[in-house]
């Protein structure tokens, strides 16, 4: 068990996360970025929020093979790190405000999902 | 009937490749869309191949404008892992260059956004004057470009007494000459009939569409992370954020340029109580854990995540760097402007596509 981790609030659900980002913008939070990790097969989200100088972060876990929803619907400025992910962990969101569709950064012949 | 043009990569006002497509009708633009890709180099994957330290130098080479501050925000990241303790000098060094970065940066986008609006000796004399910070920053960290100073633990080089002496010249020298450029900026009419009233975002808007640095404070939102506990040495130094409400490109402009008579004071206050003792403390182990770390960049806000799991290579670095944060507000500042006017627009969040892509 990794110690020394960051402060974050663990959700389970998709449902639950686009709830609970939606009250965070209702409550004046300001989108930060995301995090993307391997862990278990899967993917670990870390959203981070910021609001009066101080951070709220979420840890939402994508099972295998799991399509995550965007967030770009909530936060518009969350297109780009989602489309990041989409080249660089070979992960599909649903709901993309833009889909680049895995070509933000990378070309047809490029590596394919590198960080993956 | 609208159109669709291209704006980009290649164009006369962009130091660095990004495409926008326009959407126009007539010469109003209706819509845009960037698009990247040009410069990504897979930073966050290269970290595989190095140890902690030696990434600090990766970081660095993210941005050849913002480098020093690159590595400082990297190396607390990692001091936080350890929990670490760093010598007051070595944190004092660390806000001196990286407020050289921003002065230097400053003035570099005032010269090309002076260009950009065809004033070509203003970009002259702006960019005459970030010579004298170059300078100075040459000498102390040793390289023109990238300015390295940050090692996890604190510094790699002290500063001498003609270090001290050089930095308080360029104070005293560059003070007047930026009262110079901002008369230009600030009251000439000309400058002002091409940024008043252009692409305003409201202080909501600017807010919700998670704008970082002067983007954001350019339309009254008073958020700069070098008031937050992260870094609060600049508290000691009686930093006051710059901010103006107008959110068109003239305010973007106005906090810019209170900006480099902030970096000038806090120069300046940072000498006058830089204390004595080492520059670096010792280190020992690996990384374990995860941290987050944020600095104020000249662009604004960047964010580091590490994540150490106890061998000498990093388990994940992700870095969000302000431009990153700023490009979805073209989206939104873009839509309404004249064709001839979109250049300003986009050189008003200052796009540094290298760190973007990294």
């Amino acid at each position: 068990m990794l110690e020394n981790t960051i402060e974050a609030t663990e959700i389970k659900s998709s449902g639950e996360l686009l709830k609970t980002i939606e009250g965070l913008k209702s409550d004046g939070y300001r989108y930060s970025t995301m995090i993307c990790l391997k862990a278990n097969e899967g993917h670990d989200f870390i959203y981070v929020f910021e609001k009066d100088n101080k951070l709220k972060n979420l840890r939402y876990f994508v099972k295998p093979g799991e399509k995550p929803k965007s967030v770009s619907g909530i936060y518009l400025c969350a297109l780009l790190i989602e489309n990041e992910y989409q080249d660089l962990f070979g992960l599909t969101f649903e709901g993309l405000a833009i889909d680049y569709k895995g070509h933000l950064y990378l070309t047809p012949n490029s590596p394919k999902a590198p960080l993956a | 009937m609208t159109t669709v043009i291209p704006f980009g990569p290649q164009h006369p006002v962009l130091p660095e490749p990004v495409s926008l497509k326009l959407e126009i009708d007539n010469d109003v633009v209706v819509g845009a869309l960037p698009s990247l890709g040009y410069v990504h180099r897979g930073l966050e994957k290269f970290i595989d191949t190095k140890d902690y330290n030696q990434t600090t130098y990766i970081c660095e080479r993210i941005c050849g404008i913002c480098s020093a501050l690159h590595g400082i925000t990297y190396t607390k990241a990692v001091e936080k892992l350890f929990d670490a303790e760093i010598p007051e000098r070595a944190e004092y060094i660390r806000v001196i260059v990286g407020e050289l970065n921003r002065l230097h940066s400053h003035l570099l986008w005032l010269g090309l956004f002076a260009d950009g609006f065809g004033f070509e000796s203003l970009f002259y004399e702006c960019w005459k004057y970030r010579e004298e910070v170059l300078d100075v920053a040459e000498r102390i960290t040793g390289n023109r470009v990238i300015h390295s100073i940050s090692k996890v633990g604190g510094v790699s080089r002290d500063l001498t007494k003609e270090n001290i002496d050089m930095l308080l010249k360029m104070c005293d020298s560059l003070e007047p000459k930026i009262k110079d450029i901002e008369k230009v900026f600030v009251n000439n009419y000309t400058v002002k009939q091409r940024l008043v009233g252009l692409a305003t975002m409201s202080k909501q808007l600017a807010y919700e569409a998670g704008t970082a640095g002067p983007t954001l404070r350019g339309s009254g939102n008073a958020i700069d992370v070098r008031e937050t506990a992260d870094w609060d040495i600049y508290k000691d130094l009686g930093f006051k954020t710059a901010v103006a409400k107008e959110g068109d490109c003239y305010g973007r402009t106005k906090v810019r340029i209170d900006e480099l008579y902030e970096s000038i004071k806090l120069i300046r206050n940072a000498i006058s109580k830089l204390p004595n003792g080492d520059i670096a403390t010792p280190i020992k182990g690996f990384p374990t854990g995860e941290a987050i770390m944020r600095t104020e960049q000249p662009r604004g806000e960047v964010v580091y995540y590490v994540k150490g799991n106890g061998t000498k290579n990093l388990e994940r670095l992700k870095v969000r760097t302000p431009t990153f944060a700023n490009i979805p507000s073209l989206l939104l500042m873009l839509p309404g402007v004249r064709l001839a006017d979109v250049p300003i627009v986009v050189l008003t969040i200052d796009p540094c596509i290298s760190c973007t892509e990294r």
